[in-house]
């Protein structure tokens, strides 16, 4: 009998073993580089957008359909990024495929984000040619110096975006002292009937370039793009810790001959021209119970007043009251000429930035709520979004989100197609 | 009286307190030396190594994350997550009390603070990016207790992550055993507790680090070291230009 009970203890004892030892596995040749690598994510998107009728973005758009209280639309989303290294060489590769559904029907598309290749003869030393995507600046919701890119949504500031076609490098040198860090990237961006035509119209080498210095414990750019197909342009940008939980940024940007379509109450569209400052200061701290938060001020010098986004959505009520009346679109489809200029993101001069998030409150692990408020400081419109995200699943990230949009008429925010929306995105990485 | 009897009883005098003097550093610890002495014995001054990150919850499921972490000189590091798909790529970079985080769909580094979590769970920034002991803190009190030695340890600047450290560390090895960590307040924020000592081809360390914290009870973080080995990098790789490209030092 104490035979069997020290055969079996010893059973009990190898197997705790071998479970403890299973426990805390690392196979690290698993990890060992490759030459070839991949990966990417699938996304799932479901949104709801309460539409409301009286906005004048929402009879732009709407005026020729079926009235709508509520649109209902699912989107997904695959994107693929795939790298070989071989040498000094490297290619790197990223591709992203939309397809969306909703009730006024569906759309996809497929674009190459970047493909370009590296060559890298010495650590600090490179040469890269390809489509690029290139972000300039420090500020989080908006880059006043992101001469080079398309512009980001301050919603979703981490999406990825489309980069251009570029041919430039880097060169880097690390120093004893104050001066710890400089780096020099020129920069060329090619532009003509089949290359980069959404950068601007007409041949161009486009020349840009960004000097990045780290200097008394903080990050200084100064940048600068060429005229060429857009008009000259150059600023810098700043960001430093003050504190170890709390930093600081900043951007200038001077634009020249910055150009703008106006329209006037009456309907007349006119091109104004003008060399226009725009500047950015924000601030990110962490407190001792985990909260996040980042607060910036944006002044958009080439954004409309507030009477010229008046004068717009105005000439948008009374297009559509004409349109209701008559059948006559010919005002509402002038409207629309110059829609791009006014319904982009954030069209007008001084806005204000506000994202809150809480890291795990209560202990509840991988759970962070947040809320996110845009707010325009000219006409007291705003949005605000709570959102909860769970990254409890490995490789799952679930979001959702409400935003509530709210302004008088004739504001920023208030005439927006919709004033309220939500969104559950579940994106799974691979 | 002569001079010499008057020399003799001076002497005499000043015996015990040469002996005392001798005697005091023969008995006496330099924590300040000890402590360096342990960082030289967990990893050479500049390295790379690779660490798994593992979270286990209270049910016993677990988030699994792993590193490529190099290290220059006292202060410059960089630490580049390889799993799992969805953090891959993430890559943060130290030079001294300067802290950045890449994200490959953010596209550009961006400051960030000590005690943020680049991933969710027990460990923070400070714990991925933490650099020497010695570098971080000075030691305030030695003592001893069997075949441990206490050490009592307090931040050098405001910026480390911990105020205090409390420190068991074995004799024999002069390896961390145990770490107590407080925040200014005195409140316990977590302990650590150094496991299973392995030959690393020339460094001999522990190769498991068990982190519970009281701010998540049922909680537990642990960190296994793979592949210590001394290897110095440029400069130049220590850069926010460069940190994109961390995976291409392996």
């Amino acid at each position: 009998m104490p035979g069997r009970w020290l055969v079996f203890s010893t059973a009990v004892f190898l197997s705790a073993s071998a479970a403890a030892a299973e426990e805390y596995r690392f196979d690290v040749e698993a990890f060992e580089k490759k030459p070839f690598e991949v990966n990417g994510y699938a996304e799932l998107r479901a949104e709801r957008f309460w539409l409301d009728r009286d906005t004048a973005l929402y009879q732009l758009t709407f005026f020729d359909q079926e009235a709508h209280s509520a649109l209902d639309r699912t989107t997904g989303a695959l994107e693929l990024s795939g790298l070989y290294r071989r040498g000094i060489a490297t290619v790197q590769a990223t591709g992203h495929a939309e397809a969306a559904r909703d009730e006024l029907g569906s759309e996809g598309e497929t674009r190459l984000y970047e493909g370009y290749l590296t060559l890298e003869p010495a650590t600090g030393t490179r040469v890269e040619a390809g489509k690029r995507v290139l972000r300039w600046g420090k500020g989080y919701a908006w880059n006043p110096v992101g001469f080079v890119e398309r512009p980001k949504d301050p919603n979703d500031p981490e999406l990825s975006r489309e980069g251009f076609v570029t041919l430039g490098g880097s060169y880097t040198r690390s120093l004893d002292g104050a001066l710890k860090t400089i780096t020099f990237t020129p920069l060329l961006v090619p532009t003509s009937d089949h290359v980069n035509e959404d950068f601007g119209p007409g041949d161009h080498a486009n020349p840009a370039g960004r000097l990045s210095m780290l200097a008394y414990d903080t990050d200084f750019d100064v940048l600068v793009l060429g005229a060429g197909a857009r008009s000259a342009r150059y600023g810098v940008d700043f960001a430093r810790n003050l504190a170890t939980n709390f930093e600081v940024h900043g951007e200038w940007a001077r634009i020249t001959d910055a150009t703008k379509p106006v329209l006037s109450a009456s309907g007349a569209v006119t091109t104004q021209t003008a060399d226009t400052p725009s500047y950015l200061l924000g601030v990110r701290h962490l407190s001792e119970r985990d909260t996040t938060t980042i607060i910036e001020y944006y002044y958009n010098g080439a954004g409309y007043t507030e009477s010229e986004m008046r004068d717009y959505f105005t000439f948008v009520h009374a297009a559509y009251d004409q349109f209701v009346a008559t059948g006559d679109s010919t005002s509402l489809e002038r409207a629309r000429n110059v829609q791009n200029a006014y319904v982009r993101p954030n069209p007008m001069r001084r806005y204000f930035y506000l994202r809150v998030s809480q890291k795990e409150p209560f202990d509840i692990l991988y759970v962070t709520p947040a809320l996110t408020v845009i707010a325009n400081l000219d006409d007291r419109s705003y949005s605000a979004a709570p959102e909860l995200a769970y990254t409890g699943v490995t490789n799952l990230d679930l979001r959702l989100r409400v935003f509530f949009l709210a302004g008088g008429r004739l504001t920023d925010f208030g005439e927006k197609q919709n004033n309220r929306r939500i969104e559950l995105r579940a994106r799974y990485y691979f | 009286m002569s001079s010499r009897p008057r020399l003799r009883a001076l002497l005499r005098g000043l015996l015990p307190l040469v002996a005392l003097l001798l005697a005091t550093p023969a008995q006496a610890v330099d924590g300040n030396a000890l402590l360096k002495q342990l960082d030289r014995n967990l990893e050479p001054e500049s390295y790379e190594m690779y660490r798994k990150l593992i979270n286990v919850e209270p049910d016993g499921s677990r988030k699994e994350y792993v590193l490529y972490t190099v290290k220059k000189g006292r202060d410059k590091m960089v630490a580049l997550f390889l799993d799992p798909p969805s953090e891959k790529g993430r890559a943060t970079l130290r030079l001294g009390d300067n802290m950045w985080l890449y994200i490959p769909n953010v596209g550009k580094p961006l400051r960030i603070t000590s005690l943020q979590s680049v991933v969710g769970g027990v460990f923070n920034n400070a714990d991925i990016l933490a650099l020497e002991y010695s570098v971080e803190y000075h030691v305030d009190q030695v003592e001893e207790d069997g075949n441990r030695y206490i050490l009592s340890l307090k931040a050098r600047t405001p910026a480390v992550a911990y105020d205090r450290l409390k420190m068991w560390v074995d004799k024999a090895t002069v390896l961390p055993v145990t770490i107590e960590a407080y925040a200014a307040s005195g409140l316990l924020i977590k302990t650590l507790h150094y496991k299973d000592i392995k030959d690393f081809g020339g460094i001999k360390r522990p190769s498991v680090l068990e982190t519970d914290s009281p701010l998540y009870k049922g909680y537990t973080s642990v960190m296994l070291y793979a592949k210590i080995k001394a290897r110095v990098f440029p400069d130049e790789v220590f850069t926010l230009d460069y940190l994109p490209r961390a995976g291409e030092l392996r």
